[in-house]
């Protein structure tokens, strides 16, 4: 057989062609070592997945946009791709689909690498961390319903409190279907119209290793959690488990039983507060009160003395006059004989009697006879008795005698 | 939204207790007919409140839909 002649560039794409329909490269996961890992302009990564024992080596090459989880020297890997063989560099390279570091070491490695990435770019930022509402009306429950951490938290809510509406959306918490549908639980919340909207969505599972956390471990997940307009409770496991998902929550609950406990307020406590804030209402209406009834009883009290002492006044200025009076009075008495003695001795009647006479016209006294005209009549009283007459003569002048 | 909606909303009914209890506590000199008018009403709501708080169901809906990309 005459050997056929082929330029290098049609060779290779025939062993293309052949690796491309040989291997079955959808089926096989490739387990290595990762070494000299690089990205180049932010776009392309290549590193070299090594064989430990057998000293082997594959070139491998991908995009950013492959590499789903940070990636590191050292990690041990399961790597899908294509082979195919590179014209310009003559080698050949696995074209990478998707690579999983496996093992708790490389889970745990690139766990801290996605967290450190997620912090760096302000997942974690405590500013962003919304409240939730003290009384909500509706939450969102993402999580399995056959996981303990499904009846847990609807056990713990129903003790705490009532009338509350809880849509569950139901997902797998692990394995390769968890993703993909939380990613949808957290769609079909965010996508509801405001009215129906829950006022929380609490992310929840059991605790577990790495490698069952995973989903809570995804970027993705972690970026839903972080995109949510409705604040998010997640809680996974047991006190000491933590999930990158926890990071980027607005609140992280510890448990289950926790998360329901961060969600709903108890009926216990609402009750003692309700009681307090009356109670508290009462002392301080009951508090106005005194201050009016002080303030009243003060004006009284204050009247009650003011009258006290009007009435105080009044006895003793009628005790002083009452002495006064006595110290006057036998003065008085004396300085009133002794006025009436004068009154006496100057009586115009005792002058009377001893023979005078007041003569009187119309009432008025006459002192002077020339003031008289002949023919009136005069008053003339006697020390006895009193006479009428009329004047005949005022000094030796007037009518005759007839005598 | 399918369960019946209590007329009364527990938390503005709370909110409105809480302005109320404030109202008491920030006033130097109260008016004493002011103060027993929100006296009654803090009253009126703690009731409907407590009321409220005895409810002791939550109602679970499980969403039909399948959550997948």
């Amino acid at each position: 057989m005459e050997p056929v002649v082929l330029h290098v560039a049609d060779y290779l794409a025939l062993l293309n062609e052949v690796l491309h329909d040989r291997v079955p490269s959808n089926e096989i996961l490739i387990e290595g070592e990762v070494s000299d890992y690089r990205v180049a302009q932010q776009k392309w990564v290549s590193f070299d997945l090594k064989d430990e024992k057998a000293e082997a080596v594959l070139k491998c090459f991908a995009t950013v946009w492959q590499i789903g989880t940070p990636i590191e020297d050292g990690m041990r890997v399961h790597v899908k791709g294509f082979p195919k063989m590179y014209e310009r560099f003559g080698t050949l390279k696995l074209n990478v689909q998707s690579i999983e570091p496996i093992g708790e070491g490389a889970l745990k490695r690139a766990y801290d690498l996605l967290k450190k990435k997620l912090e760096v770019e302000g997942l974690f930022d405590v500013s962003r961390k919304r409240t939730l509402p003290r009384f909500p009306k509706k939450i969102g429950l993402i999580t399995s319903r056959d996981a303990a951490a499904y009846g847990d938290f609807l056990r713990i809510v129903n003790n705490r409190w009532g009338g509350i509406e809880i849509d569950h959306a139901h997902v797998h918490v692990q394995g390769r279907e968890a993703v993909p549908e939380i990613l949808g639980a957290f769609r079909h919340f965010n996508a509801l119209p405001l009215e129906e909207r829950p006022d929380a969505i609490v992310l929840t599972r059991g605790g577990g290793g790495l490698e069952d956390l995973h989903a809570f471990n995804d970027e993705q997940v972690a970026r839903a959690v972080y995109q949510s307009i409705i604040p998010v409770v997640v809680a996974v496991g047991h006190e000491r488990d933590e999930s990158l998902a926890d990071y980027v929550a607005d609140i992280r609950a510890s448990t289950p039983s926790n998360a329901a406990e961060r969600v709903v307020p108890s009926r216990a406590d609402v009750k003692y507060e309700i009681d307090m804030m009356l109670t508290h209402n009462e002392q301080r209406l009951q508090f106005v009160m005194d201050e009016y009834r002080t303030a009243a009883e003060k004006i009284a009290t204050r009247v009650g003395h003011i009258l006290e002492r009007e009435r105080e006044r009044l006895v003793m200025i009628n005790a002083r006059l009452h002495d006064r009076a006595e110290r006057w009075l036998p003065l008085l008495r004396e300085s009133v004989e002794s006025s009436a003695r004068m009154l006496r001795q100057v009586d115009p009647t005792r002058i009377l009697a001893r023979g005078y006479a007041i003569v009187r016209i119309g009432g008025e006294v006459v002192k002077d006879a020339s003031l008289l005209a002949i023919g009136r009549e005069v008053a003339i009283q006697l020390g006895a008795g009193a006479v009428d007459a009329e004047v005949l003569r005022v000094n030796g002048k007037g009518k005759q005698k007839l005598v | 939204m399918t369960k019946k909606q209590s007329p009364v909303d527990f938390a503005k009914s709370f909110e409105e207790l809480e302005k109320i209890t404030q109202w008491f506590d920030s006033e130097e000199h109260l008016d004493l007919d002011k103060g027993l008018k929100q006296f009654e009403r803090g009253l009126e709501l703690a009731s409907m409140l407590k009321e409220k708080l005895s409810e002791v169901e939550n109602k679970v809906v499980e969403i039909k839909k399948r959550f997948e990309d």
